[in-house]
């Protein structure tokens, strides 16, 4: 048996680097503070510099290191400039999540062009172009960690959001890609997709009264989840644990969206 | 914001957890990591030897844990195995159904005593050893279920059509089980190993051809370790892993990448 991995009392993320996108808010936020709770320098990466820096200042309350970097991801020129900010200060990155995204509630007959460009912009051309500027460093060191945040709706789809559902499973498809093509530099690249996680965001949408309901009617398990089950699994794959383990989707859904393998 | 203040680690403090087939390879990985993060062990083999190896491991560690001899193909043995434990702890919180069989029979040179042998073990046993803790688990509300699959249940393997139907079906179960027990709070997941360096693989292929093969066909170009199937098994065997069910989550270094 025997093993080179002697790091078994936790997914220690000691000495780490870790990038994140959209980590102002929601789930990259609740990943930003549990990967610096574990002991990794967070680069908390928002468009809003203001919801960026109160990430930070989260962290540093909890005696974590971090700082902000704000941009746009669908600019692949902020992407380089920001990959080049978070390297400058502390010299590599580890572990990329790729978590940045948006979604709106919009039906094929009301698309406009705007709409779609900016779905794809955000999702696929803002992870791809972050992981492009990060992936030379992760070659150099030979590893890496990718983990790019899909979603159930990348699985399954939903109704009234195709390009977001498109956009998500766009993700899915550099997640495998990738996989294969970094295999040699040791970087593994995993997705995680969420199901229905009471974010801000959908307890503002939904209240909680209409989340408790969804809850009830149509999760097995019979809840949200909460942004910190979302944040383990992204911890779990950012560690050394994980280290056998690319190419692959992990779906976090309380039991929605049992298909696939 | 959070309902659960558990940042540290994957913890399994306090927790019972069940290995079956933990004699040996992957089973006997997960036995000590458990154990290693806080869990009691049940030590389920057919070969008390082999247990008592793993136990003796453990016990060397200043884990806890118990040795449980049964033939799963038998699901008496299975409900006697598993009434041991509540009995000794009073619950179970985890169980690995890591126990199974392989070997290679073409299709045309398949028996029947081949066929249930297999099924037996693999699909059967699991299913029976699974019976045996849901009452203790839907009482208390909570669990963790984790069926060891296989690679050969996604893409296939060629020579070995019972296993790889046996892992098919293993799938299926953890899919059924996942949204029939989660009213009980009680997930159900797969893991789907690839090419792991188990003692079985050494004796099989020897170093030189695991690395041989690992070079030509794992993308990440090695094996793996047993204990990293383990690290997944931990992740979910422990409370991070709350809102996962009904997953098949693969381990193998690239190899297959398919499904979702």
């Amino acid at each position: 048996m025997g093993t080179a991995i002697d790091n078994r009392t936790s997914a220690s993320l000691d000495g780490k680097v870790v990038y994140i996108t959209g980590a102002g808010a929601g789930m990259g936020r609740e990943d930003a503070l549990l990967v610096a709770s574990r002991g990794a320098r967070v680069a908390v990466q928002d468009i809003d510099g203001k919801s960026a820096e109160e990430t930070v200042a989260k962290i540093a309350a909890a005696g974590g290191q971090a700082f902000a970097i704000v941009g746009d991801v669908s600019k692949p020129e902020d992407c380089k400039r920001m990959a080049k900010e978070a390297e400058a200060k502390w010299g590599r990155v580890d572990a990329l999540v790729n978590n940045a995204g948006i979604h709106e509630r919009r039906d094929l007959e009301a698309m406009e062009e705007v709409h779609f460009d900016r779905m794809f912009d955000v999702h696929v051309k803002g992870s791809f172009f972050t992981t492009q500027a990060l992936v030379p460093g992760m070659k150099a060191r030979k590893a890496g960690k990718i983990i790019n945040i899909a979603s159930t709706a990348g699985m399954v789809a939903t109704v009234g959001d195709a390009h977001y559902c498109a956009a998500k499973a766009a993700l899915l498809g550099l997640t495998k890609s990738w996989a294969k093509e970094l295999a040699p530099w040791n970087i593994n690249v995993n997705a995680i997709c969420p199901g229905p996680i009471a974010t801000e965001l959908a307890v503002r949408n939904r209240g909680w009264d209409g989340i408790r309901e969804r809850a009830e009617r149509e999760i097995p398990l019979r809840r949200y989840g909460d942004p910190i089950d979302v944040a383990y699994a992204v911890a779990f794959l950012a560690s050394s644990e994980s280290d056998f383990i690319t190419g692959q989707s992990m779906p976090i859904a309380g039991g929605l969206a049992i298909v696939g393998i | 914001m959070m309902a659960t203040d558990q940042r540290k680690s994957a913890r399994l403090d306090g927790k019972v957890a069940v290995i079956t087939g933990a004699g040996a390879g992957m089973g006997k990985a997960e036995a000590i990591f458990m154990a290693e993060r806080g869990a009691r062990v049940g030590v389920q083999d057919i070969s008390r030897e082999a247990a008592d190896a793993t136990a003796a491991e453990i016990r060397k560690a200043g884990g806890e844990c118990l040795v449980l001899v049964g033939d799963l193909a038998k699901p008496a043995e299975s409900a006697r195995n598993m009434a041991e434990v509540e009995a000794k702890w009073g619950a179970i919180d985890v169980l690995v159904n890591n126990a199974g069989i392989h070997e290679f029979k073409d299709s045309e040179q398949m028996d029947e005593a081949s066929f249930d042998r297999m099924f037996n073990i693999n699909v059967k046993g699991l299913f029976f050893a699974t019976q045996a803790v849901i009452k203790g688990m839907k009482a208390r509300n909570g669990g963790k279920i984790i069926n060891i699959a296989s690679t050969a249940a996604l893409v296939g393997q060629a020579g070995s059509p019972h296993y790889s139907g046996s892992k098919g079906a293993v799938l299926a179960m953890t899919k059924s089980w996942a949204k029939e027990l989660a009213p009980w709070k009680i997930t159900v997941n797969a893991i789907c190993p690839g090419p792991i360096m188990t003692d079985m693989v050494i004796r099989a292929r020897g170093i030189e051809g695991a690395k041989k093969r690992a070079e030509t066909e794992i993308p990440l170009r090695r094996y793996g370790e047993p204990v990293e199937v383990a690290y997944l098994a931990g992740f979910l065997a422990s409370a991070e892993s709350d809102f996962i069910t009904g997953q098949a989550m693969a381990i193998n270094g690239g190899t297959t990448i398919v499904g979702i």
